[in-house]
């Protein structure tokens, strides 16, 4: 009689456990861009680096440079999408890039810097603290309308001033230009 | 009925079945032998899986330049052969890190119009995916076309797989491997200023 009981429970137990893990909400500071497709003779690029390789490579540097291996760990997921505007795209991609910002703001993030350069260029730099000093997230978009849209969100247990050396060590330069940035806008001590 | 009455059993004597072993044993041989030359040509299942989709979804004939797999027997042969042989450091480095490699050089016949990209990359996206794999990069720049998937789960520094095409408008390579990281990285680690170099990166 107990195993009859024990059983169905365990099963129970189990199938809760994967609706839950299912549904289980995204990190605080992950964003979703939805779906984005290339366009025929439109730039596209994306990368995405979860976790499960964030700590591979952290892994791969423990030994020789604990400080890295630190700082991989702390980020979750890299996402960067670089995509071509065409006649075809133009229109869609900014309504959607305008769209993310509203949910951004909508959803509590800071929105930390904006600039908005003579030539068109529209830059966004929004971040999700936790805590004090540290990021959950870090979510820019960029207009730039003759050329692309750039969207990045790096999600994680991040300071401000590790996002430069993380493009350096992912060697992605949107993430370097950034990082600097942040640095520029953070109130000096 | 009287059992008896049945007709004996041959019995096959054990120089018989020695003989028989004896025969057989040079076929047997031959056709793993042969299996494994086979299979030298031939890439393994996912890269195939990625070729396959990436070949239908261009809507175009493809010529077969050359496709080639290094098996970890056949890898560990090699590595055991060179192992009294004077070696650059990075290239033994890399010979102990690679465990399984494959290569498949596909081209396009000339005057044949461009493949639709987009189309090639949501095909291998929707053929990996099905196979467990994630992409990590993907890019599509002027004739180009590059991605980079590795295994959605299991990825450790000591195995570590990774399917890698690049197709610049009238050739495809695709590369698929799987390695141990960790003689590489402590080869590349080792090297004078790289150390230093990280160490800077982190602290800025």
């Amino acid at each position: 009689m107990q195993t009859m009981i024990r059983y169905p429970l365990t099963i129970a137990v189990l199938v809760a456990g994967v609706g839950f893990n299912v549904l289980a909400d995204p990190p605080p500071g992950q964003v979703d861009f939805g779906k984005i497709a290339p366009v025929p003779g439109g730039e596209f690029v994306e990368i995405q680096i979860k976790s499960n390789l964030l700590s591979l490579a952290a892994q791969v540097v423990e030994k020789q440079d604990p400080d890295a291996a630190r700082l991989l760990r702390s980020v979750q997921l890299v996402h960067v999408n670089v995509v071509g505007l065409t006649d075809e795209n133009r229109t869609e991609m900014e309504k959607r890039v305008r769209q993310i910002r509203h949910d951004l703001d909508a959803q509590g993030w800071e929105h930390n810097v904006v600039v908005q350069e003579k030539d068109g260029q529209d830059v966004g730099i929004y971040t999700k603290t936790r805590g004090g000093e540290a990021l959950a997230g870090l979510a820019i978009t960029v207009i730039e309308p003759k050329n692309e849209v750039v969207l990045i969100n790096i999600v994680g247990d991040i300071r401000p001033e590790q996002v430069a050396a993380l493009g350096e060590k992912l060697d992605i330069k949107p993430l370097k230009d950034v990082g600097a940035a942040l640095k520029d806008a953070a109130p000096k001590k | 009925m009287n059992p008896s009455s049945l007709p004996p059993v041959p019995r096959r004597s054990a120089g018989c079945l020695w003989l028989w072993g004896f025969l057989a044993a040079p076929l047997l041989l031959l056709v793993v032998l042969a299996a494994g030359v086979a299979s030298c040509f031939r890439l393994g299942s996912d890269a195939r899986a990625l070729r396959n989709e990436l070949i239908k979804s261009s809507g175009v004939e493809w010529r077969q330049q050359i496709a080639l797999n290094a098996g970890c027997l056949t890898l560990g042969a090699v590595r055991a052969g060179l192992s009294c042989v004077k070696l650059d450091p990075g290239a033994r480095a890399a010979l102990q890190s690679v465990r399984n490699a494959g290569v498949g050089v596909y081209q396009l016949p000339s005057g044949t119009p461009p493949p639709d990209r987009a189309a090639m990359l949501a095909a291998a996206d929707t053929a990996m995916t099905a196979r467990g794999w994630e992409r990590v990069v993907g890019v599509i720049d002027g004739q180009d076309l590059v991605t980079v998937y590795m295994p959605g789960k299991d990825v450790s520094s000591h195995r570590v797989k990774c399917c890698v095409t690049v197709f610049d408008g009238s050739e495809m390579v695709l590369v698929s491997a799987q390695a141990n990281l960790e003689p590489l990285v402590e080869y590349a680690l080792n090297q004078p200023g790289l150390r230093a170099q990280a160490r800077r990166l982190t602290q800025r």
